[in-house]
């Protein structure tokens, strides 16, 4: 980026960004310092993306004109830690609305990928219509700025994320990766490809310890495209850490944002697994298709119990002390730490595990790895398949499929293993599509078509406006259940103000786990972009861009079709309320028929005055 | 006064499941929090008789506290 002016609110178009636009079907590549048009486009991320995707008309996913943009956000690559966030937007293949329209979409990992790209000076890449040919782009630093070079990449078809990571760090040193599965490569059949970013750990020990930008089915888009990997090289370009940052990192450790996430040694709350805990007590973690049974057979999955078994080792992203990751290994017979088996986030470990019906830790972990190899975003995945074994318990004289049932592990891997070959296209363009073939759409546990997280329904009706990734971009999957607000007074205030602005995070290239419970728009962001780049900005100016950003978000999802009653929970919910969930029942038609139409109040005048 | 106590996850590290302690009338959550040591900045959920409720709340004999760690996304 460059920086003619310390005011980017009143001087948007004095900071400019380097793009680089590839065009696959000619091969022609145009490099450009674009100007500026406002704060998001500042801050970066989606925030940029989405300014991006609503100057076209896109109604296929899989058409020339939508064009896959990777980019990072402003923090990206900086010394605020957590700083490494990569996003990859364009129009979807998985979530659209039923008018048969693809939605913006954005996914975003970290991973070290994102600040090497940082470093090479470039701030996005832009990748129109698509090649012929498998290729991958190798984008590199040079004494003449930034160079992108499309290569041949025949040679990478087949294998797994983590062994094209392996296979490309063979010959390019310096450098980190982002690649596609198998699933990716089978876009036609799968539309939930992922987007493996690879880690220092994975390159140091030869693990598979890539991170997803699961969310949306970029790496769909991506296989798509032809595009099966992306190299950035670069040396390392960390500035030395200026007192300001310094605290700042201080505080992001030590000041109680993130405290959740750190490891238990450390007296931190153990990372997002403890999530199992916490719902448990209420009867709430999603078991056999999101139908908690009020029983104990979530806890075989709880950390106390794992461990018993397996070796878990906290660890964590280059340069994070947040260190949230937990990865599980298994036990050698002399109690010695073996082989690493998968990492324990609560999402993946209950939608791949409980939510199937499978309570074995170690079979849980083989659904995620085998997941993650593939590159098939585990929400989707775990997702759609919970749905297919709900049907099949529904019919049991007609089963689809293998006619896997809930807890059948060895049919459930044989799902998952021909998913990601793209031999199953019934999984692997999700549970929307699935559900309108069978006809029974209630029970399909997606909203605007695409698959929800691990945090029920019943207890997040703000899951109908998030604009991406459910509990992503829209943090109110605990209003409920963590704050205990049950009146619709906190709901609206929470959708339609605080909540919604999770989503800064996705624009400044930081990692949620910054500040979960803050955002963006705070004073130790300010400082930090300060410090890094001298910027003159308040947190009112922060706040008042992560909201456009949002209303664009959600301006985009009317372009593209839907309706108000696709902003909407699966039937199931209200229909047949489950009363083993010991929280407040607010999910009643009557409540959400009042949240729909006071939401909306707020909402719609300012969608009036924002041009797309 | 006895309240039962129960605690959720990590809480109970070192500490116990459930147990059924004598309190001082009038005790609030806070001081049942500080005797256990828990930390503030990891203490997510307070219930009281399993309904939401703050560290200042102040507890009746007979309740049952449950302490649960802080949720978050993931
Ligand atoms: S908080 Fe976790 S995912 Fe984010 S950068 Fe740190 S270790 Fe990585």
């Amino acid at each position: 980026m460059k920086f003619l002016t310390t005011d980017p609110v009143a001087e948007a178009s004095s900071v400019l960004y380097k793009r680089c636009t590839i065009d696959l079907r000619s091969g022609t590549t145009t490099l450009e310092d674009v100007p500026c048009r406002n704060l998001e486009d500042v801050l970066g991320g989606f925030g940029r993306s989405f300014q991006v995707l609503a100057e076209r008309k896109v109604d296929n996913a899989y058409s020339a004109e939508n064009p896959l943009i990777v980019n990072t956000g402003l923090l990206t690559g900086s010394s605020a830690m957590t700083g490494m966030r990569t996003y990859f937007s364009g129009y979807s293949p998985i979530k659209g609305s039923k008018k048969g329209l693809p939605s913006a979409m954005w996914s975003t990992g970290s991973g070290k990928f994102g600040a090497k790209f940082k470093w090479t000076g470039l701030d996005e890449l832009i990748f129109e219509n698509r090649s012929e040919t498998p290729v991958y782009a190798v984008i590199r630093e040079t004494a003449a700025g930034p160079q992108v070079e499309l290569k041949p990449a025949e040679k990478l078809l087949g294998l797994s994320t983590h062994d094209k990571i392996m296979a490309l760090q063979k010959e390019y040193a310096d450098a980190h990766f982002a690649v596609i599965g198998q699933a990716g490569e089978n876009w036609q059949n799968v539309y939930m490809g992922a987007v493996a970013l690879s880690t220092e750990n994975q390159l140091k020990s030869g693990e598979d310890k890539c991170r997803f930008a699961g969310r949306g089915g970029m790496g769909s888009l991506m296989g798509y495209k032809n595009i099966i990997a992306l190299v950035a090289q670069s040396s390392d370009k960390l500035k030395s850490l200026s007192p300001a940052v310094k605290k700042v990192n201080i505080n992001v450790v030590k000041g109680g944002g993130s405290t959740r996430l750190q490891p238990l040694s450390r007296g931190g709350g153990g990372g997002t697994w403890a999530a199992y805990d916490v719902l448990q007590a209420f009867h709430a973690v999603p078991l056999n298709n999101f139908r908690p049974q009020g029983n104990a057979l979530p806890e075989k999955l709880c950390r106390e119990n794992v461990e018993q078994d397996y070796e878990i080792k906290s660890e964590a992203c280059f340069r994070c002390g947040i260190t949230c990751h937990n990865n599980v290994y298994a036990k050698n017979a002399d109690g010695s730490r073996g082989e690493f088996l998968a990492k324990f986030d609560y999402e993946p470990l209950n939608l791949l595990g409980s939510n199937l019906g499978i309570h074995d830790a170690g079979q849980a972990a083989r659904l995620i790895q085998l997941g993650d190899n593939y590159g098939m975003d585990s929400i989707s995945l775990g997702v759609t398949i919970s749905y297919l074994l709900a049907y099949n318990e529904r019919h049991p004289e007609k089963p689809l499929l293998n006619g896997a049932g809930f807890g059948d592990y060895e049919k459930i891997r044989e799902l998952v293993i021909r998913a990601g070959e793209g031999e199953l296209p019934e999984i692997g363009k999700g549970s929307m599509r699935l559900s309108q073939a069978t006809g029974e759409t209630s029970y399909a546990y997606h909203v605007k078509g695409l698959e929800l997280p691990a945090y029920q329904p019943e207890t997040n009706p703000g899951y109908a406006w998030a604009i991406a990734g459910g509990h992503m971009s829209m943090a109110t999957y605990g209003l409920l259940t963590r704050e205990g607000k049950s009146d619709l007074d906190s709901w609206v205030k929470g959708i339609t103000q605080d909540k919604l602005h999770m989503v800064g995070f996705d624009m400044i290239g930081l990692c949620k786990f910054f500040d979960i419970a803050n955002g963006i728009g705070t004073q130790m962001v300010v400082d930090c972009l300060k410090s890094e780049f001298e910027l003159e900005i308040t947190t009112d100016d922060i706040r008042a861009a992560v909201r456009r950003a949002f209303l664009r978000g959600l301006a985009l999802e009317l372009r593209q079709g839907y309706s108000k009653e696709e902003f909407a929970l699966p039937a199931e919910v209200y229909e047949h309320p489950n009363a083993n969930i010991q929280l407040p029942q607010i999910a009643t038609p009557e409540f959400l028929d009042e949240l729909q139409r006071r939401v909306w109040a707020v909402f719609e005048p300012e969608l009036e005055d924002l041009s797309l | 006064m006895q309240i039962r106590v129960r605690l959720i996850g990590a809480f109970r590290i070192e500490r116990f499941k459930e147990e059924i302690r004598e309190v001082a009338s009038e005790s609030r959550v806070q001081q049942i929090v500080d005797e256990l040591q828990i930390s503030n900045r990891i203490l997510g959920i307070v219930l009281i008789n399993g309904v939401h409720a703050g560290v200042e709340d102040i507890l009746q004999d007979g309740d049952t506290l449950s302490l649960l760690p802080i949720l978050g996304g993931g």
